[in-house]
């Protein structure tokens, strides 16, 4: 759709931008398909993640410096195992922002040790971003798996035309509007470009004449900082507000550090109630063609709310309401295929109804197995975390003893402790002991074998426990007793 | 099977814009074993951990998009149901009536699908979790290191796997589907569109299936049943359709 348009709008761009880096391509479409139209074969050449590109582009992939190299080295490495659909995926969390902001860079080099890094670069990278992009920061984001930050895509916006918005360091949001609009068919272009265009306008305009909307930024908590241990991800928030006068939404921010002075990447997770709130705001102005963007937002005074998620929302709604066979994904493609699928006839002896209560039975099962081993998993989790907790203290106490004077009860400790240790396989470095580590890792492979079939009959008992008994000091006590 | 093929073969049956949003399993297996058993240095782990972060920001984006979309098609079949049902009352002449009994009709065929959508998509979050858990695994034992348990538990509370609203949604769904789906409504109006609404539901079924064949195998006995291994997967016997000798 749009993106027939957009071809030839970055194309100019895209010349700007390509440098000597091998081409990579990015398959636009995509990128942009979530919901159903078909992968169009078009592909556009990945900007260059390196350095140089920054005095060229404001928007730029990639702002760390001396990382370039290594993300760049690493992302080649990386290049032929992701080339799934023939696209180059490098792996290396590129910052879904663009910035020209060097101080970022200076700052990214210390955190390169931690395994926030990228996290961090994505977040800096947004707050410097002209808030323009950032709903297609979002859009790249989505469909992360392709290099999305194409700077080329970036120049939709007609704020590159009008100046870059540097107003606002709105959040981001991960909802993007090329998503949405990749939605419609090939044959609602003109459908969409009119309201594409539509909201471009009147709320670029609107945001660059109006104060008012730089102030409703969102005032979006995020975490402290993590520390640099952390493999921080994105912490989100689930809760979100529920009627909209109420105000509040806990949008998600990245786990970010404190050099990002104001949002992060909220993340927007939109829940019905929102989405209700989000739908009566609507009709108030006169339904989903006639609303805008602005307008709805202004309605909803939700906190925390930017105009691009509003902005997003909307366009997916008005995707659903007036095509909702583009918005039920595979629907469409389907159909047209139904002249290809064999085994058309083989639901023929079986009423239409019937044919959907089976496929709902099959649907029930999977959801209601999922969710069994949902929980299973989180109770194994948990179960995990506090053993590896009592292991500590017991190797804690082990030290402990081992420097005491008295060393005749050593070597039982020692060796029940280690017993222990068996049946956590995962973690033999957990005690900072050397002599623990060497000894828990023989012992890991001998006891392996041995306690293995202990384990078994007592991981059930646990699993089994965890489901009943919610006192995990009983499940440790138990397994205590079972281990020592 | 191993997991990777059965990784591999899920994402085949998947819904087509779904295909590359799973979890780069076998990539992420290949560096793990490129790292040295011997020495993992920091700057290794670093760019494996990065990795997964980037995988993990797939999924969420993903996620949360599908979800948005979910909450946004929920309201306007409940909305379409209240319509249809309302109508009830008022129809009088012939065509009305049939066309009722198709908008019936089209409502069921959608909100089945819906249905099977969200399980999907909360089977997808399930099936890169464990991805994600298994090569944590593996690189715990090939490096010694501890990196599983922090990084899992992170992944615990990740956007992807907080899958409670999309479950709420399915429930809803079922509730639903018990006042538009008829008890025994042997169908006349119903042949018409078959052909059609076969060809449309086939995709997500036989995804549905495949994420059972999945699930249960995945959680057969393995020989490196541990600790943290699920038990085996017991589904009650399926009265499986005839499209599955298709899928095999």
């Amino acid at each position: 759709m749009q993106v027939n348009g957009l071809r030839t709008m970055y194309a100019w761009k895209e010349m700007e931008a390509h440098s000597a880096l091998p081409a990579r391509k990015v398959n636009v479409e995509q990128l942009c398909t979530s919901g159903g139209s078909g992968v169009v074969s078009s592909s556009l050449p990945v900007l260059p993640t390196t350095v140089e590109e920054f005095p060229k582009l404001p928007d730029s992939q990639n702002i760390l410096t001396g990382k370039q190299i290594r993300s760049d080295q690493l992302t080649s490495h990386y290049t032929p195992f992701v080339a799934d659909s023939g696209n180059v995926q490098p792996l290396y969390p590129s910052p879904s922002g663009f910035s020209s902001d060097l101080d970022i860079s200076s700052i990214l080099p210390q955190e390169r040790h931690t395994n926030s890094t990228p996290l961090v670069s994505q977040s800096l990278n947004e707050v410097c971003l002209p808030s323009a992009y950032s709903s297609y920061t979002g859009a790249f984001q989505v469909s992360t798996s392709n290099i999305p930050k194409d700077p080329t895509e970036v120049t939709w916006c007609p704020d590159s035309d009008q100046g870059i918005l540097n107003c606002s360091d709105d959040g981001i949001t991960g909802n993007n509007q090329i998503q949405s609009n990749s939605i419609v068919m090939s044959d609602d272009l003109n459908k969409q470009n009119e309201w594409w265009s539509e909201i471009m306008n009147e709320d670029w305009e609107e945001l660059l004449n109006d104060k008012t909307v730089a102030e409703s930024q969102p005032k979006v908590v995020y975490p402290a900082a993590q520390s640099s241990q952390n493999m921080s991800v994105h912490q989100l928030q689930t809760h979100q507000s529920v009627p909209c006068h109420s105000g509040e939404i806990s949008a998600v921010t990245g786990p970010l550090s404190t050099a990002t002075a104001a949002a992060t990447k909220p993340r927007m997770r939109w829940t019905p109630e929102l989405h209700e709130c989000f739908v009566n705001a609507v009709n108030q102005l006169g339904g989903s063609e006639k609303a805008t963007p602005k307008g709805v937002l202004k309605l909803m005074k939700v906190e925390g709310l930017t105009i691009y998620h509003v902005k997003s929302h909307l366009q997916k709604y008005r995707t659903a309401r007036y095509r909702p066979d583009l918005s039920e994904g595979m629907s469409e493609k389907k159909i047209t295929q139904s002249q290809e699928i064999p085994s058309l006839d083989l639901k023929t002896g079986i009423d239409l109804t019937e044919a959907l209560r089976l496929q709902m039975e099959v649907q029930k099962q999977l959801h209601e197995q999922l969710e069994i081993q949902r929980n299973l998993q989180l109770r194994i989790e948990e179960q995990g975390k506090y053993l590896q907790m009592m292991f500590d203290k017991q190797c804690k106490t082990t030290m402990d003893k081992l420097h005491a004077p008295s060393t005749v009860e050593e070597p039982s400790n020692i060796s029940s402790e280690l017993t222990q240790s068996t049946a956590k396989i995962e973690f033999p470095d957990a005690g900072s002991n050397p002599i623990d580590s060497n000894k828990t890792q023989i012992t890991e492979q001998i006891g392996n074998k041995r306690k293995m079939p202990d384990v078994e009959p007592s991981n059930h008992k646990d699993v089994d426990a965890v489901t009943d008994s919610p006192s995990s000091a009983a499940k440790c006590a138990r397994v205590d007793d079972e281990e020592a | 099977m191993k997991f990777g093929k059965r990784l591999k073969k899920q994402v085949e049956e998947s819904l087509p814009e779904w295909r590359d949003k799973f979890l780069s399993y076998k990539d992420l297996k290949k560096l793990v074993r490129l790292t040295s058993a011997a020495q993992p240095c920091s700057r290794v782990e670093a760019e494996f951990v990065q990795m997964l972060n980037a995988e993990i920001d797939k999924f969420n984006a993903f996620f949360v998009e599908q979800e948005e979309d979910f909450i946004i098609r929920q309201r306007e079949l409940q909305e379409r149901i209240k319509r249809v049902m309302e109508d009830d009352g008022t129809g009088g002449s012939q065509p009305s009536e049939m066309e009722h009994a198709k908008e019936m009709s089209r409502i069921r065929k959608d909100i089945v699908n819906f249905h099977g959508e969200m399980v999907l998509l909360e089977n997808y979050s399930s099936i890169n979790y464990t991805g994600l858990a298994k090569i944590l695994k593996k690189y715990d034992k090939r490096t010694g290191r501890v990196l599983r348990l922090p990084f899992i538990e992170k992944v615990l509370k990740q956007p992807f796997f907080t899958t409670d609203l999309v479950s709420e949604m399915v429930k809803e769904c079922e509730r639903t589907i018990e006042l538009v789906l008829p008890v025994a409504d042997r169908g006349q109006s119903e042949q018409g569109g078959k052909g059609e609404l076969v060809a449309a539901e086939q995709s997500v079924f036989r995804n549905t299936i495949a994420a059972l064949m999945t699930m249960q195998e995945l959680r057969k006995g393995s020989s490196t049943y541990g600790h943290f291994s699920l038990p085996p997967l017991s589904l009650p016997d399926l009265q499986l359709p005839s499209p599955i000798p298709i899928l095999q």
